[in-house]
């Protein structure tokens, strides 16, 4: 007979066992979900996507109308923008393509708990799933609107520098950062829905302080907003490495990749000793 | 036999107040997040002990029923076993795979098909993709949804729906299996079906937690019995015992209830005012002989317009159980409409063909769509019937015996 594994459940487990045996089971929890992880990514694909007729187009449609818009405001001389050194659309669409991981990122990890429904009080499983599950959705949107963005390179007539290739590298911090806040978010709107009402006013805010749609200002307060933002650290080099492939603030890049992983490495662990209360409160 | 579930001391509170729930629920979180304990042991205001000092022990290839009035803590302990919830005291102690039917179908997605939905499920209960794979012809013979497995669940009746679910669930190979009041739902032939799977379980040596109301269920395949009240362990051993026991103090806290005030209710639109029992020589009267001829009188009075009601009496013996019942849409009476302020009288007339003994009689109007009702009125009559010959039941049939000797 095949030893089976025993189970204890006791106040508290997790701070009792010691840090580092809680750090060990965090990462187990974390490797054994990772099955459970993809089931749930693709059954949201699958489900956001079936009753629309445009489908995953609308992963485009969205930038390419926000872009747009800011196109018409430029053009007609409302908004003064400045140079960019390529074409506007493909500036913009890339700096919106990139903080879209983040805004569409975390309002669905914020989101993925308390929209899990009986589920979470149901079932015993890693509700951790749940929310990076929720971040494939944002990531696999902008795999779509990377073909956009590398077809207007085309169009443009402009070559991406090689190290291109090497942009998923660059993300991972953006991405853990988002995830890090998303985790934190989505056991935080358990017990407080204001969460998510507040996540879509900060990422509409962040949209236009960061310089997403706009090259990075190089006077007045956003230039001391953005180097204390790790966000726009992170978005413009994400960009570079996209466009020039040579970092503009390697220092700025790099401290805000160690911040990222700080953020995530924190939040995973509140989540994953407060995971018991989700349950009780959701 | 060895031990698999051990339930040391356990409590679990709960709060009252939504705004507590998140004040604490805030409190909790920072007090984890700074890797200090949540003081579990305390209870703050509003809260209260929802399972309180538990404690029993399960061995292995037991079937342990789970009794109790709602509310009584049963679905928070199976979800404490499930470990979808921490204890505030004590200790847990499992001993293998734990599959859990707290709500079957809690994790599908409506919009999936009852394939992709098996997947995701099964991903949900635990199990590989290789698992589900060689589970699958299993799970859709177990389910027997036929061709809807390739439709989105939202269009299930319930009934298919649970059996999904369930099929899913028995089917992630637990070596200890929580069942919670699932059963009740699904039809008749389903219901065996799931019986059946759990005593092949049985038979395998697993051990089954369930939590039923069925008792007649629990008596039927659980080979221990705990009933909760108020989330403390009131009675723990063989079934019939247990069940014996909750049942005759269900019955007394019946009888207490309905002794001090038969309960009325409805919207008052229509009232009754009055209702009695009267003899063939129309008096009133609380007693009358069994097969004779009787009346009761029901005085309506209506209160606003009201449109085609329909009038029933229900005739219960003492012990509660109904005996009969009948009313005037079933006699397809139909009405038109009565205006405001309108009395009318109501006549049942009948032969009193039950056997001795006290009975009493629930009047009730009702809307025309007979579910919603103007006025009922609980044990508004009591009457007693006595019938000169011995009988035993509630109908008088009025048997003549006779033999013949075929010599």
């Amino acid at each position: 007979m095949k030893a089976e594994k025993i189970t204890v459940y006791e106040p508290d487990k997790f701070i009792k066992i010691g840090f580092f045996a809680s750090w060990k089971a965090m990462a187990v929890s974390l490797f054994m979900s990772r099955e459970l992880i993809w089931r749930l990514f693709l059954r949201d694909f699958k489900a956001k996507y079936r009753q629309s007729f445009l489908g995953i187009l609308w992963a485009i449609l969205n930038p390419v109308i926000t872009v747009g818009i800011f196109i018409f405001l430029n053009r007609s001389g409302i908004l003064n923008i400045g140079e960019t050194y390529i074409p506007y659309p493909l500036f913009a669409l890339i700096g919106i393509s990139i903080y879209s991981i983040f805004s569409t990122g975390l309002s669905a990890t914020s989101n993925s708990i308390i929209g899990a429904g009986p589920m979470v009080v149901k079932i015993n499983f890693p509700k951790i799933s749940l929310v990076i599950a929720a971040m494939g959705q944002a990531i696999v949107e902008f795999l779509v609107r990377l073909i956009l963005i590398f077809f207007l390179f085309t169009i443009y007539g402009v070559t991406p520098c090689w190290s291109s290739i090497l942009l998923p590298v660059a993300l991972l911090p953006f991405i853990l950062l988002t995830l890090g806040i998303g985790l934190f978010l989505s056991l935080l709107a358990g017990v407080l829905r204001d969460i998510i009402h507040l996540v879509s006013f900060f990422t509409t805010l962040l949209l236009f302080l960061l310089p997403v749609l706009y090259p990075a200002p190089q006077a007045g307060i956003l230039v001391t907003l953005n180097r204390w933002n790790p966000l726009s650290h992170l978005i413009a080099g994400c960009r570079d490495i996209l466009i020039s492939g040579n970092l503009f603030d390697a220092a700025g890049f790099l401290w805000a990749t160690i911040f990222s992983i700080i953020v995530f490495l924190v939040s995973w662990r509140i989540f994953f000793l407060s995971e018991p209360r989700i349950a009780e409160r959701v | 036999m060895d031990t698999v579930i051990g339930i040391e001391h356990v409590s679990k509170k709960y709060c009252r107040s939504l705004k507590h729930t998140m004040l604490y629920g805030v409190q909790d979180i920072a007090r984890n997040a700074a890797g200090l304990t949540s003081n579990p042991e305390r209870l703050r205001k509003g809260e209260f002990w929802a399972l309180d000092d538990v404690s029993f022990e399960v061995k292995r290839g037991e079937t342990l029923g789970i009794i109790g009035a709602n509310g009584s803590g049963k679905t928070t302990l199976l979800k404490l076993i499930n470990g979808i919830l921490l204890p505030d005291k004590g200790k847990i102690e499992i001993q293998g795979r734990v599959g859990a039917l707290i709500e079957v179908g809690a994790g599908f997605h409506p919009l999936l098909t009852g394939r992709e939905n098996i997947y995701v499920n099964g991903a949900i209960l635990g199990m590989s993709r290789r698992e589900i794979d060689e589970k699958f012809d299993e799970i859709e013979d177990f389910a027997d949804i036929g061709e809807f497995l390739d439709v989105p669940v939202k269009h299930y009746s319930s009934g298919m729906y649970v059996r999904l679910g369930f099929a899913v669930a028995v089917h992630s190979e637990p070596d200890i299996l929580l069942i919670d009041e699932v059963l009740a739902v699904g039809d008749e032939q389903f219901q065996r079906r799931c019986i059946n799977k759990i005593s092949k379980m049985q038979e395998d040596g697993k051990t089954i937690m369930l939590v039923s109301h069925a008792l007649t269920t629990v008596e039927g395949i659980c080979s221990k019995v705990i009933e909760l009240d108020k989330g403390k362990v009131k009675t723990n051993g063989i079934p019939e015992r247990v069940i014996d026991e909750y049942l005759s103090r269900l019955d007394r806290d019946l009888q207490k209830s309905e002794k001090s005030a038969g309960r009325r209710w409805g919207t008052g639109e229509a009232e009754i005012l009055d209702f009695g029992l009267f003899n063939g020589s129309r008096e009133r009267t609380d007693r009358v002989t069994s097969g004779d001829e009787t009346i009761f009188i029901m005085r309506v009075k209506f209160n606003t317009q009201v449109k085609n009601p329909i009038f029933g009496i229900l005739i219960k013996s003492e012990g509660g159980i109904v005996v009969y019942g009948t009313n005037s849409r079933w006699r397809h009476m139909h009405f038109d409409t009565f205006e405001v302020g309108e009395e009318v009288k109501v006549i049942f007339k009948q032969k009193m063909q039950l056997t001795a003994g006290v009975y009493h009689v629930d009047p009730a109007i009702a809307y025309s769509d007979g579910i919603t009702f103007y006025d009922w009125q609980e044990r508004a009559l009591e009457f007693i019937v006595e019938l000169p010959v011995q009988t035993t039941g509630f109908a008088n049939l009025d048997s003549q015996i006779s033999i013949t000797r075929n010599a």
